[in-house]
């Protein structure tokens, strides 16, 4: 059978297939990147914009957990200051029940548990840039301010609300306690226990149910502490745990997008090798036929 | 007739049908590159025989014809796969230029999504806080950019690709009247039995070039050939041409006409038929589709935005520009409606520390808000399509070249010149010519021995 006489055409074709094939290895090594365009893989380039979300979401988690962590610091501090301070008025009122103090000291006793309670006011009036941690969502101004009109002598004007933030995927924590739930809840009120017993020293009398009062708001206040430890602790398990997702989503990029160095380099040696073999065969080919035989 | 004079009338036909056969091999080498070039045999045949009693004598050797060699059933195979090639080619370089607007993870429509949620869970941490309530804003603002940006690029290409259908409607009506001319000399050659073989394989070529255009159908009849695209419509008849028009309809696109009859939507192949599929179907696909994607996620996060109230405790309104119904140019129109970072609807109950309406807003990412799918799920999908679609085309347009390339060897194997062959051929028919020259010089001997018998 005649063959086709002039072979150039197929082998300029050959050498365009391996200069391309030369070129996309290139690109490859020079990129880092496997899937440069979702014609590359398209089955991964869907993927890696879902990964792609996925790393940002996790990334956005962590980032919340540690803006967080600042707020829940304060509050955890405030109300150990809170702990604090109530151990101090305890202390005192120990010692004006015991019924040694003149009417004097216990005119400065009650004057230092004013004190008190107006330290108490302004730890629940705590603050983190610029939000008041224990006012429900009513952040913008401070929730507890004194007023002699009602019982306690301190009127609370935050709400119950509480704001929750995501740090996974449907797993949301409450972030704040109000105030309402820390310091004037039903029948364990902090400023109420403390106007009795300054009252209690004022008068010299009830110092036993002022001081049962007082007694019964320190330790709730101590048991709703545990609140922010706890979250502290889920937040800390759930970090590790968004570290470790973060990298396995980090790994799963590597495996769809990245070179294949090893790989791309030996094709890149391959169509190298084939591109010179067909340029010598070029080479070779186009100079010889009969005419150059016949003298 | 014989004798010596016979002889002598014999080497000259021989002399004669030599030189003939070696021009024609001179023309075949002087061809070796011409394209789609078929080379020529010459054919000899021995004379008609004189009969002397009980012998028959020869009279020598007649140059019949010159021979074209080509195979017409192989040309119109090597005429469909330049259709196929020619779609092919203008599919994908096409269909590249369109995925640029969807690759890249660090960029454009995924990343614009998945950054403005992630702006809305950083607000949720310090709701009140106005840069990071500016920051939802501007993540709003880029989400809308880059809708814009992947709308107005496919417009762009669309427009290119339109450009792209009036030239080459151009080429094909400078093709089809140098067709129909060479159709009118071939036939006035061969009405008076001449051979038009070189016309033949210009026409051949030109063919093979309005073949990678549009897809030609090739109706040989006695006078001539017709040449109709796929659906019918005359592209040339036998001597004449017809010209195809383009008129600019709705959407600034160029529509086809063969004369008032509308074309476009009959071209399948070709380059022609690549770009209009690209601009008319897959482009605008496409544009629906993102259109669908920038409908759905406004309308999910306006109602959303609307159920929450502001840091002022005012009832929230649209964060977006409520998309039209239907959302057709919904990509392109996307706008964020508000630019007060105090307008943002972050709280659930009218306080202004409340983050309630935030979750609300988050949600969306998760929520079924084009065809039935989640925001990024339907993008991945069409990164997925898009990607697809391009890496198909790349694939069946090397196939197609590979089938070109043996089509071509097939055809080359049989109408291709061989130096060697003609070197060969060469040979043979110097030989000849010398060999009869050869004989005319002996008959020359033997008059001379004759004439001079006397002496």
């Amino acid at each position: 059978m005649r063959v086709n006489p002039n072979p150039m055409p197929d082998l300029l074709a050959a050498l365009n297939r391996t200069r391309q094939d030369t070129q996309e290895a290139l690109l490859e090594l020079s990129s880092g990147r496997r899937v440069n365009q979702p014609s590359d893989d398209p089955a991964a380039a869907a993927i890696l914009v879902q990964n792609h979300d996925q790393t940002t979401v996790t990334a956005r988690y962590l980032q919340s957990l540690s803006s967080i962590q600042g707020q829940f610091q304060t509050a955890d501090s405030a109300l150990n200051s809170v702990i604090l301070v109530m151990q101090r008025a305890l202390t005192l009122g120990v010692e004006g029940a015991n019924g040694t103090l003149s009417d004097t000291d216990r005119a400065a006793v009650a004057a230092e548990l004013q004190g008190i309670q107006d330290q108490l006011i302004s730890l629940g009036n705590t603050s983190f840039q610029g939000r008041a941690l224990f006012a429900g969502t009513l952040t913008n101004s401070p929730p507890f301010v004194k007023d002699n009109t009602v019982a306690s002598g301190v009127r609370y004007d935050g709400n119950d609300a509480v704001n929750a933030v995501q740090i996974g995927d449907g797993y949301q924590i409450a972030v704040n306690k109000p105030g309402s739930q820390l310091f004037v809840a039903p029948g364990h009120d902090v400023f109420q226990a403390m106007t009795g017993l300054i009252k209690a020293m004022q008068s010299n009398s009830g110092f036993t149910a002022a001081m049962t009062a007082l007694r019964d708001a320190f330790d709730y206040t101590s048991g709703q502490r545990v609140f922010y430890g706890n979250t502290m602790n889920q937040a800390q398990s759930q970090s590790t745990y968004l570290g470790s997702a973060k990298l396995q989503l980090s790994q799963q990029e590597n495996t769809l997008a990245a070179a294949d160095v090893a790989g791309a380099a030996s094709r890149l040696v391959n169509s190298e090798t084939a591109t010179n073999a067909t340029l010598a065969a070029i080479g070779r080919i186009s100079q010889l036929s009969l005419f150059d035989f016949l003298k | 007739m014989s004798g010596l004079l016979g002889s002598l009338s014999i080497a000259l036909s021989s002399l004669i049908a030599n030189q003939q056969a070696l021009e024609t091999s001179a023309n075949n080498v002087a061809n070796v590159n011409t394209p789609g070039f078929s080379r020529q045999r010459p054919v000899m045949i021995a004379g008609d025989p004189v009969v002397l009693g009980r012998l028959s004598f020869g009279t020598g050797v007649v140059m019949q014809k010159l021979e074209s060699l080509r195979d017409p059933i192989l040309e119109l195979r090597l005429n469909q796969e330049s259709q196929t090639q020619g779609q092919l080619d203008s599919t994908l370089s096409a269909l590249q230029q369109v995925q640029v607007t969807f690759s890249g993870t660090d960029s454009g429509i995924g990343d614009a999504i998945s950054k403005f949620f992630d702006s809305v869970q950083q607000l949720s941490t310090d709701p009140t806080s106005l840069s990071l309530r500016q920051g939802v804003l501007t993540a709003a603002g880029n989400l809308a950019t880059s809708f814009n940006t992947a709308s107005h690029n496919l417009q762009t290409q669309r427009s290119n690709l339109d450009l792209n259908v009036v030239q080459t409607v151009g080429e094909i009506n400078t093709l089809t009247p140098q067709i129909a001319a060479l159709n009118q000399q071939i036939t006035t050659f061969e009405n008076v039995h001449q051979d038009a073989s070189a016309l033949i394989d210009q026409r051949g070529a030109l063919i093979r070039q309005l073949s990678s255009l549009v897809d030609v159908s090739v109706i040989q009849t006695e006078h001539g050939i017709t040449l109709t695209t796929s659906n019918g419509t005359p592209l040339v008849a036998q001597e004449r041409s017809f010209q195809l028009t383009t008129q600019i309809a709705a959407g600034g696109i160029h529509k086809i006409f063969a004369g008032t009859v509308d074309i476009t939507g009959l071209i399948p192949a070709g380059k022609l038929g690549g770009l209009l599929d690209v601009r008319d179907n897959r482009i605008p696909a496409l544009q629906a589709s993102l259109d669908q994607l920038a409908a759905g996620l406004a309308t999910a996060l306006n109602t959303a935005h609307r159920s929450g109230f502001d840091l002022n405790g005012t009832a929230g309104t649209d964060l977006f520009v409520p998309p039209a119904a239907g959302g057709a140019g919904a990509a392109a129109a996307l706008s964020v409606a508000i630019t007060d970072p105090t307008l943002l609807a972050a709280s659930s109950d009218g306080t202004p520390g409340s983050n309630g309406n935030l979750a609300v807003i988050s949600a969306v990412h998760d929520q079924a808000v084009a065809a039935g799918q989640k925001p990024l799920d339907f993008y991945s999908r069409l990164v997925f399509q898009v990607g697809s679609d391009t890496a198909n085309a790349a694939a069946d347009l090397s196939a197609s070249q590979l089938i070109l390339r043996q089509l071509e060897d097939q055809r080359a194997s049989i109408s291709g010149v061989s130096l060697d062959e003609e070197a060969a051929n060469i040979v043979r028919y110097q030989t000849a010519y010398q060999a009869a020259a050869r004989v005319i010089s002996t008959v020359n001997t033997l008059l001379d021995t004759a004439v001079n018998l006397g002496t």
